[in-house]
């Protein structure tokens, strides 16, 4: 057991299993406090069960560790409201809140029902707003706090097949943005990170089979069940990335020695950690007034748009058979 | 007029002023057949009126050109449902899908309301999807077509727009899934983080705040950005001189036009296996988190006395 979170109250959503899970042992094992929030649905956010959360309760508790369940949802204002009251009831306050709870409704664009869009838009960016707005009014008022929210690479890359999960991972990505600047003078800083790992989200069979069947049509950004390792890649020590591999950066970001990092996005899978870039203006064409669609015509090809290379080309024509 | 889109059918959503406006007179100066949308409400969404909409229709049809309103909000499924399908009744097919609508219930995080952060995600990202869809369904069955998007400069990071932010972050997210998906049926989608002078960019109060502070300088240099000066940009994009470009987003105003990179991982760590917290607090300061500055250091609170 360590320190460096001690007499912190932490929170971290859907943390009855996967990647939220190791964050809560990790940071109960500094010290800290724990709200484990589980809804204890499945993948697709269908059903609830008191059990995942409960469990992972008796884990802290069984090492030594203080921490209490809550089984709300984040895509609801009471759910979210009621998340951060049980920190606040328990443990008389709140330093860090883990936006970590999510699901999946992967689907192309043209085959992708409204409710499959708002579930996912709900859980993700609503879920972070939902607790992110009770927690920071209290977090203003104690003059420190720690917001850490899960983002994808799905949303800042991109990937085929999860265009409601890529827009609300972006989202998120622009919450954490503007909340680092709303909050950053109260002490409170609030980043973001894609973690990449093997769990039940992103490792069922339904993921798997549609990422086969993106990766057969040679759709781009297929993802991971359907990739081979590069030749050159490190050896796998454990068979992948562990879920519990993330919790170690989420734990730095909310330690005091933190202070400075606000407003970023950081990738974390297994072994791996990266600082992301914030996109930047990289070429830049100027003149007084309007440009005309001609002026256009002339210079995009051998300025901005020169070498964009199209990441879905179409097909070529399939070339006709002599009859 | 001149012809780089003659035979193309284009909507744009909320061109009943500002930037949508701009666009669609610059679409139809091009030769394209526009579905001029706009609910005609207040900036914050309140109300609805069918005149902006018209007006501009007017406009395009004394310019020589051809188009219809259309009243519908894009913050429902149906509503997308019915902005496509006037572009099908009155004109036959759909080329051009411009995302443009937008409102703002600006507010610090902390005394943000649901009904302002649901407001706003609502017209804006789920008013992508709902128009995108549909028009996505067409698309993929003619194997051609064009998205452009509006994302916002302020997604990146503007004090008091956590909402907007998230919204427009998120339609940077959705172009770029999009792009993946319709890239090999002939359709690109692009973004564009536009700046000009509008009634959603100069509002009243800021007028009268600039006023009362002597900071005008600000809001005559905003005015001198006219919002049709963003329209250039999109008629491009819309062209088949764009074809290459695809998941992008681009910062657009008067004279300046930039291309903004991609996220990359400019900074990696790596082990066998994964890091230690003690390893992190030993390696962190002297690798990624090096020169780290925070946008919003903590204010130093004067002692009382």
């Amino acid at each position: 057991m360590g320190d460096r979170l001690k007499g912190k109250v932490a929170v971290i959503t859907g943390s009855g299993r996967g990647v939220g899970r190791g964050i809560a042992l990790l940071m109960a094992s500094e010290g800290a406090k724990i709200v484990v929030n589980d809804l204890g649905a499945a993948v697709t956010g269908a059903g609830a069960s008191a059990a995942p959360a409960d469990e992972v309760v008796e884990e802290i508790k069984k090492m030594g560790g203080q921490a209490v369940a809550n089984y709300d949802s984040v895509a609801t204002v009471e759910g979210g409201e009621k998340i951060i009251k049980t920190a606040i009831d328990n443990f008389n306050r709140i330093d860090i809140l883990v936006n970590n709870a999510g699901i999946l409704r992967d689907r192309m664009i043209f085959n992708m029902a409204p409710e499959e869009w708002d579930a996912v838009i709900k859980v993700h960016l609503y879920g972070v707003f939902n607790c992110t707005k009770p927690a920071s009014v209290v977090m203003r008022q104690q003059r420190w706090g720690r917001v850490i929210s899960m983002t994808s690479t799905s949303g800042v890359i991109g990937n085929s097949g999860q265009a409601n999960y890529g827009a609300a991972k972006m989202g998120i990505v622009g919450f954490t943005y503007v909340c680092a600047r709303d909050l950053g003078k109260y002490g409170v800083t609030v980043n973001a990170i894609a973690p990449a790992a093997a769990t039940r989200m992103t490792m069922s069979d339904e993921v798997k089979a549609a990422q086969a069947i993106r990766a057969a049509r040679g759709l781009a950004g297929a993802g991971p069940a359907s990739q081979a390792p590069p030749k050159d890649a490190p050896p796998a020590p454990r068979g992948g990335a562990d879920p519990e591999d993330v919790a170690p950066l989420v734990t730095y970001l909310a330690t005091e020695q933190a202070a400075n990092i606000n407003g970023r996005v950081f990738y974390a899978s297994g072994g791996q950690l990266s600082l992301f870039s914030n996109p930047e203006m990289v070429k830049n064409i100027y003149k007084q007034g309007r440009w005309t669609l001609d002026e256009l015509m002339g210079l995009m090809p051998r300025t901005l748009a020169q070498g964009l290379m199209n990441p879905a080309p179409p097909a070529p024509p399939e070339p006709t058979k002599p009859a | 007029m001149v012809d780089k889109l003659k035979g193309k059918v284009a909507i744009v959503t909320g061109s009943g002023g500002g930037i949508g406006r701009g666009e669609a007179l610059a679409l139809a100066a091009e030769g394209a057949k526009v579905v001029v949308n706009d609910v005609g409400a207040a900036l914050t969404g309140v109300g609805g009126s069918a005149k902006p909409a018209d007006t501009v229709v007017d406009e395009i049809k004394k310019a020589g050109g051809e188009a219809v309103a259309n009243y519908d909000s894009v913050s429902t499924p149906e509503g997308g449902e019915n902005i496509i399908k006037t572009a099908l009744n009155a004109f036959g097919k759909l080329d051009i899908l411009v995302n443009n609508a937008g409102i703002l219930r600006d507010k610090m995080v902390f005394n943000m309301t649901n009904e302002e952060w649901d407001a706003v995600i609502k017209v804006h990202l789920y008013g992508h999807f709902y128009t995108s869809r549909p028009a996505c369904v067409l698309f993929r069955q003619q194997k051609s077509g064009r998205i452009i998007n509006t994302s916002s400069i302020s997604g990146l990071g503007n004090r008091g727009q956590s909402n907007y932010a998230a919204a427009k972050e998120g339609i940077v997210g959705f172009t770029r899934t999009l792009a993946l998906e319709m890239g090999k049926y002939g359709v690109t989608v692009n973004a564009i983080r536009p700046n000009a002078g509008t009634r959603m960019t100069i509002s009243d109060d800021m007028r009268q705040a600039a006023e009362r502070t002597g900071r005008t300088g600000m809001i005559q240099y905003m005015e001198s950005l006219k919002p049709e000066d963003v329209a250039p940009m999109v008629v491009w994009l819309a062209s088949d001189a764009a074809s290459n470009v695809n998941g992008r987003n681009f910062f657009v105003q008067t004279g300046r036009i930039a291309l903004f990179s991609e996220p990359v991982q400019e900074k990696v760590i790596m082990k066998r296996g994964g890091f230690t917290v003690d390893e992190l607090f030993a390696m962190l300061p002297t690798t990624l988190t090096q020169g780290l500055i925070n946008p919003a250091p903590k204010e130093v609170e004067a002692p009382k006395s």
